[in-house]
């Protein structure tokens, strides 16, 4: 049954006055599908007996599953579902539409999503008509009487009203200045009964946004019965019977009347009296007689009389079936749902033609500029819009709102045939004439070619196209997906061929024009210029036809279509315009932002491409879907909620990627940082003289060569082979300073990369050069860290002119300070004065390895090897001999021939021998220091060695005679250090220049480990900061699942003019996994929560932690650990890593079973 | 089987893990619980009670025989149970437990993993992998663990594995390198350098020779030495960075 051909269709197209873009919005399961079946239905797709049980709609496999229709198949009624995660989807199809179809179920009521979708149309400046859906459950399941129903519905839309009263207010307050004419106290939104509303129509000016059955927009339907009904269809019933003017029964079905029987006459106060209303006397009873005689009571004589007088005919085949489809077959002949839901879009909402100024000044210039700002051209463009013209002339205005692909096979010129197109379009037109000729025999139903709007009056042209099975599809093509751009003309006519400008976001009408006006108007040159204007040449268009696409040749404005050709200059939406002056269409408003983190990787290792290209697709897909790269290699998608990600991974297995994927949560990064040691203990006890026994107290003593000697506050620690010693200290950086440094780290990078330039071409004749802006940044940084560490007292003073070095990666918020008391280093600002190029930039050898070791230390700490932030490392001591060094550079380079004889284990020992010779002439005292570290760890020693060593040291020459007896007395000493190094020989290489770079470094490294470990060490984790919108009664579980997530409230704010709370909070990323919807089930969708990194914090436990004071003992018990929360995190964190995890294997030895059960 | 239950007369241990010395001569042994001898070497258990069943030694623990007085004195220098039970446990050797080598095998695994997705890119992108997806690959390619070895040496013999095999994309993150060399020796050796190296970014002639190079990371050595030997010394060698990886944030668009 097809009542509309695409001819005519293509006609109706052009009159924009007969056009209604329409979405349906509503709460989960209010009954979207079955009320776009009905309409559908009316339009001769589907069968009207189907209508209701079909879901036409849900076209995608999961939809049917799970009985929620995902995405916004438009029939130009745009369909749209209800889950909160697919608001996105809401958005975009409000964008495109001028009218909205709220549906409401009577039984449940109003649902979060009501809110939403409420507050979406409300902020598209989208007129809504409403729809109290699902009026049979009243009858069959909750057995309410007609006067109780009554009673019911008139709450629900007082609710209703109550919502749309709220956002009018907080508009109005929110703009007070521009609508005061139009302020209204709210009280009598919420509180006035209806009655107010269908008698006064005082306030013209607000009156229109509330829905009241009176003025006709709002329907009473059971859209799985197919019936509904506004109270004017039985105004127009009554009139005659009755007697009544239409106009008066209009005003008075709905609300507190009454018809007095002795006076005939309708009076007010119908509750007072204890009077019937008329709604309950004329409508409801009649619809529950029915109900009740057919369904309940199944009497066949009442049955037969009903349907008598109200004229029906029904087929015999539906009265022999169960009593439902009797029921439906009447009420859907008595009362027909389509009929009443078209009605009301014809009269209640506008055509594109009625289009107001205040949504296209809204849709043209976001909120933060002026309409008026913006430039002439583009003002004119209003009219444009208001006209709604798709005469030629009429410049070309199209929204593209999102883009969604389609099986290549779907595409209508793509479905298999046998013939070649121009063959099919010739059979097609044949075929379409005598089907043609024969609608024109039929007596068409007048009122539905009136209303309907473009796409619902449209049937699947099956003549022409063979539907044919898709063949299961096993190869996968690359292109096999094809992105249709989902959008609306508001002007002009869009024809295949054209060519159109795609204006990105960012475009902005009045630079655009200003160019144009340097280039003379040659519009190409500038198109060229822009980033944010490219040029398009029409594809294929399409008209959407519920499941199935409809090739158009040209489509006129107010139209909603398919664009094809459009993937690789979209990315989600777009304005395409025949002129530049047009803006870009205001962002759009989006109820949810993508909040839930997921990490995906590929199953199989080696499909990381088609990942990334298949999330790339998505990405364009989407609009909704946010999808990155971390540093760390995980590709991270985050969606707006947990069923939309399961949609999007569906999306992405099953047709972007095509291969299989793992989600897990994301990695979760952590920082070490060290604290001032803590004045009280765990429990708030003080604590005194403990300090000490705090330090040093997790320095693994197992390495050799460490000694910490407890005079002295800094590490010191030997490089293997002796050679050297470094002192370091650990101390934590003043916060100011820590942050400082992290806000700068590309200005430390570029210092760092200048200085060493500098260093290299003292002259700057090449190489690296810096604009003078970058100069004058970079020394404004040096004053702000100066500033920063002269607030934070006397121990940082001159610390500037010590740095070092920054870690990790050299632009990391860790400082190496120089206090080294002999070691005069140049100062890493000297690049900075300029042409002081004179400075003799003396540096250390190896001062590099110090800086490397530095920067691997700061990369990973010891507590679960993450980055270190906001340490400070102070070298206090460097011994090394330089000496000593040059000539074990010569040595290496073979000129010292005499010596490249030798063994290498015998230039070892000589070179270990030498060294501490040079040491003892140099600075005994350091000498003395290894020498009693070494008398710790000496094993046996043989004479051989003994005397060896000492023939070495003879030969050294002119150091050792002057300290010949000195040498005499330590030379057992001596003896016993090279019998160790001997040991140290097999290990490592030869002394080389590289050997030695590469212990400094990793003693460097330790030296900084240790240093770290002896102070207060901390863990750091993550916050994200929150907002969270919440009405009052579920703030109480929004607290519960912030508290068990370790998440704190930092404020909680009353919204002006809303019963809104505004909640500030702080949680741990690691926590937050989940959260939003965890927040989402406890406050049954009443809270949203969005998420964005805030800062670093200190978790202000020692993850080492144990008790050990009589009170800790007391409060937390023996093994208390159950309760450290660093010591949780840094043992998942290591146990990832695969790192050493101090735990048992078994808690309890006596609690084990070994043998099996027989034995 | 019968079903009605019959007490064997057979005595067997439960619970119990043996951990035997030999000791000038003689065997010693002790009786431990299972599962809890690594964990107090590892020094995370600290309650002897809970290592031990009992404190004395034993010559046979499933004979239940003592060992005598003066035999323990002849090996231990003393006759001090508990001391003697101390010194068997942190020399002995024991039957590790399957529970014991599984964690110690995953945790090897893991820390294999973790240096392998440390070391290397994808060189498509130049972007890390993450850890899961080198064990994923670890378990394609079969590897296996050997608890004696290293972790860094395995580690590398991974990398060395799977560029072998097509199961995933892999490289050693290349270390990037700035030399200057003197302009006599500049010639000669700017040809050496440039076999070893995958990448010359740059090259500058400016008196000396300047280049900017990236290598991979094993042929660190191999560059540093030639530089010294070939200049005799005064060419100079700068590590940049150490493994050039692309690691800031990338939206996919």
């Amino acid at each position: 049954m097809r009542t509309t051909t695409l001819q005519k269709l293509a006609e109706l197209q052009k009159n924009p006055s007969k056009i209604r873009n329409i979405c349906i919005l509503a709460h989960v399961d209010h009954g979207k599908t079955t009320l776009a079946d009905a309409l559908v239905a009316s339009n001769g797709i589907i069968s009207q007996r189907l209508a209701g049980k079909l879901r036409y709609l849900d076209s995608r496999e999961d939809e049917q599953i799970r009985g929620i229709t995902m995405k916004s198949s438009a029939i130009a009624l745009d369909y749209k579902h209800g889950h909160i995660d697919f608001s996105s989807e809401v958005s975009t199809a409000v964008r495109l539409c001028d009218g909205a179809v709220i549906l409401v179920d009577v039984v449940e009521g109003i649902c979060p999503q009501t809110h939403a979708v409420l507050r979406q149309a409300w902020l598209e400046n989208i007129k809504p008509v409403l729809i109290l859906n699902k009026m049979d459950r009243l009858i069959t399941e909750l057995k309410m009487t007609p006067f109780e129903a009554n009673i019911h519905l008139q709450h629900i839309l007082e609710q209703v009203n109550a919502i749309t009263g709220e956002l009018f207010t907080s508009h109005v307050l929110k703009e007070s200045s521009h609508k005061s004419a139009d302020k209204k106290d709210p009280e009598t939104v919420g509180e006035d009964d209806v009655y107010h509303w269908s008698t006064g129509l005082e306030d013209v000016d607000d009156s229109h946004i509330y829905f009241s059955p009176d003025q006709g927009n709002v329907i009473f339907a059971s859209a799985i019965d197919g019936w509904g009904f506004r109270i004017h269809h039985f105004a127009d019933l009554y009139e005659a019977k009755l007697g009544f003017k239409v106009e008066i029964l209009r005003k008075t079905l709905w609300g507190d009347f009454y018809l007095d029987s002795k006076t005939k006459r309708i009076k007010k106060g119908a509750q007072d009296k204890g009077k019937k209303p008329l709604f309950v006397q004329f409508i409801l009873d009649n619809l529950w007689a029915v109900y009740e005689a057919v369904l309940i009571k199944r009497d066949t004589d009442m049955i037969d009389k009903i349907v008598k007088s109200l004229k029906l005919k029904i087929q015999t085949r539906d009265s022999r079936q169960d009593a439902r489809v009797h029921l439906q077959a009447i009420t859907s002949q008595w009362l027909p749902l389509s009929n009443a839901v078209l009605a009301m879009v014809v009269e209640c909402l506008p055509s594109p033609l009625e289009v107001t100024e205040e949504r296209v000044e809204k849709l043209l210039c976001s909120n933060a500029r002026k309409f008026d700002s913006l430039p002439e051209q583009t003002q004119q463009l209003k009219d444009d819009f208001l006209a709604c013209s798709s005469a030629p002339e009429a410049p070309v205005i199209v929204y593209v709102s999102k883009m969604f692909s389609i099986d290549w096979k779907h595409l209508p010129q793509n479905k298999q045939r046998p013939l070649t197109s121009e063959e099919m379009t010739r059979r097609r037109e044949i075929a379409r004439q005598r089907h043609a000729e024969r609608m024109l025999v039929k007596s068409q139903n007048e009122r539905i070619e009136d209303t309907t709007n473009d796409g619902v009056n449209r049937d699947d042209d099956a003549a022409g196209i063979q539907i044919i099975q898709k063949p299961k599809d096993v190869e996968h093509q690359p292109d096999e997906q094809v992105f249709i751009a989902f959008a609306r003309v508001f002007s002009g006519t869009v024809k295949r061929g054209a060519s159109l400008y795609v204006l990105g976001p960012k475009h902005d009408p009045a630079l655009v024009l200003e160019q144009l006006e340097e280039h003379d108007g040659n519009v190409e040159a500038v198109v060229n210029n822009q980033q944010h204007v490219q040029q398009y040449t029409v594809g294929d268009l399409y008209l959407f036809m519920g499941k199935e696409l409809e090739a158009m040749d040209e489509v006129p404005a107010g139209n909603i279509l398919g664009l094809s050709g459009l993937e690789n200059l979209v990315l989600k939406s777009a304005t395409l315009s025949s002129t530049v002056a047009c803006p870009a269409f205001t962002d759009m408003y989006m109820e949810a932002a993508p909040i839930v983190r997921v990490a995906l990787e590929p199953k199989n290792p080696g499909n990381m491409k088609q990942l990334v290209e298949g999330l790339r697709l998505l990405n364009q897909a989407d609009p909704c879907v946010c999808v990155f790269i971390q540093g760390t290699g995980e590709h991270i998608i985050m969606c707006a909620g947990e069923v939309h990600l399961q949609k999007c991974l569906d999306d992405l297995k099953d047709r972007y990627a095509r291969v299989d994927v793992n989600v897990s949560s994301p990695v979760v990064p952590f920082r070490e940082t060290i604290i001032p040691p803590p004045k009280t203990d765990m429990v708030n006890e003080m604590l005194e003289g403990q300090t000490t026994t705090v330090k040093a107290q997790h320095v693994m003593s197992d390495e050799d060569g460490s000694e910490d000697s407890a005079q002295q506050d800094f590490i010191e620690l030997q490089t293997t082979d002796r050679s050297s010693t470094i002192g370091v200290k650990a101390i934590p950086l003043p916060e100011e300073v820590t942050q400082l440094l992290e806000k700068n780290a590309a200005f430390i990078k570029m210092l760092e990369l200048y200085s060493s330039a500098r260093r290299k071409h003292a002259n700057l004749q090449i190489g690296f050069r810096i604009s003078d802006a970058t100069l004058k940044a970079l020394r404004e940084f040096k004053a702000n860290l100066q500033l920063a560490f002269s607030k934070s007292g006397q121990f940082w003073e001159g610390a500037i002119d010590q740095i070092w070095s920054f870690g990790p990666r050299r632009d990391g918020p860790n400082l190496l300070l120089n206090r080294i008391p002999n070691y005069d280093r140049p100062s890493l600002w000297t690049c900075l004065n300029d042409e002081s190029k004179a400075v003799l930039e003396r540096f250390w050898d190896f001062d590099n390895s110090i800086v490397s070791g530095f920067q691997m230390a700061t990369q990973s700490g010891p507590l679960c090897e993450e980055p270190m932030r906001g340490v400070c490392f102070i070298l206090e001591k460097w011994d090394s001999d330089k000496e000593l060094y040059q000539k074990e550079r010569n040595l290496s380079d073979g000129q010292d021939q005499a010596l490249s004889e030798e063994t290498p284990f015998l230039r070892e020992t000589r070179t270990n021998s030498g060294m501490f010779v040079d040491d003892l002439v140099e600075t005994s005292a350091t000498w003395n220091d290894s020498a009693v570290v070494s008398e710790g760890d000496t094993g046996s020693c043989s004479l051989r060695e003994a005397s060896l060593t000492k023939d070495c040291v003879d030969s050294e020459g002119e150091h050792t005679s002057n300290i010949e007896g000195a040498v005499d007395s330590l030379t057992s000493n001596m003896s016993r250090l090279a019998a160790n190094d001997l040991k140290v020989s097999h290990e490592i290489q030869p002394t080389s220049v590289h050997s030695i770079t590469g212990q400094l470094m990793f003693c460097t490294k330790e030296a900084c480990r240790k240093a770290f470990q002896a102070e207060s060490q901390r863990l750091m984790i993550a916050m994200y900061s929150s907002v969270i919108q919440a009405t009052v009664e579920v703030l109480g579980k929004l607290y519960a699942v912030l508290g068990k997530r370790n998440g704190r409230v930092l404020q909680a704010d009353m919204k002006e003019g809303s019963s809104l709370f505004n909640v500030r909070a702080v949680l741990p990323v690691i926590e937050s996994f989940g959260f939003a919807e965890e927040v989402r089930k406890k406050t049954s969708g009443l809270a949203s929560p969005q998420l964005k990194f805030s800062h670093w914090e200190v978790i202000d436990v020692d993850p080492f932690w144990v008790p050990t004071t009589e009170e800790e003992y007391l409060h937390f018990g023996d093994k208390a650990d159950s309760e450290n929360q660093a010591r949780q995190y840094m043992n998942a964190v290591r146990r990832r890593k695969g790192l050493k995890v101090d735990e048992k294997l078994v808690e309890f030895a006596e609690k084990q079973r070994t043998l099996s059960k027989n034995k | 089987m019968a079903s009605i239950f019959t007490p064997t007369n057979q005595k067997r241990l439960t619970n119990i893990a043996v951990v035997r010395l030999k000791k000038a001569g003689k065997r010693f042994e002790i009786a431990c619980y299972p599962n809890k001898v690594m964990s107090w070497r590892n020094k995370v258990e600290k309650d002897i009670d809970e290592v031990l069943q009992s404190q004395s030694v034993f010559v046979n623990v499933s004979k239940g025989q003592i060992a005598k007085s003066d035999e323990l004195k002849k090996a231990f220098g003393t006759d001090n149970h508990t001391e003697i039970c101390l010194q068997i446990l942190s020399k002995g050797e024991l039957q590790v437990t399957e529970k014991e080598r599984q964690a110690q095998m995953n945790s090897t695994f893991r820390d294999i993993a973790t240096t392998v997705a440390d070391k290397c890119v994808n060189p498509e992108t130049k972007r890390p992998y993450t850890v899961t997806m080198i064990e994923k690959a670890m378990k394609d390619i079969h590897f296996s663990v050997k608890p004696t070895k290293g972790t860094k040496p395995q580690a590398l013999e991974v990398i060395r594995k799977l560029m072998e095999s097509d199961v995933i994309q892999i490289q050693r993150a290349q270390m990037r390198l700035c030399l200057n060399i003197p302009a006599r020796e500049a010639k000669k050796v700017k040809e050496k350098i440039k076999k070893l190296s995958s990448t010359v970014e740059s090259e500058e002639f400016d008196g000396d020779l300047e280049m900017l190079i990236l290598i991979d990371p094993g042929l660190f050595r191999h560059i540093d030495d030639l530089l010294r030997v070939e200049t005799k010394g005064r060419g100079r060698l700068e590590v940049i960075s150490l493994k050039d990886v692309k690691d800031d944030d990338e939206q996919i668009e």
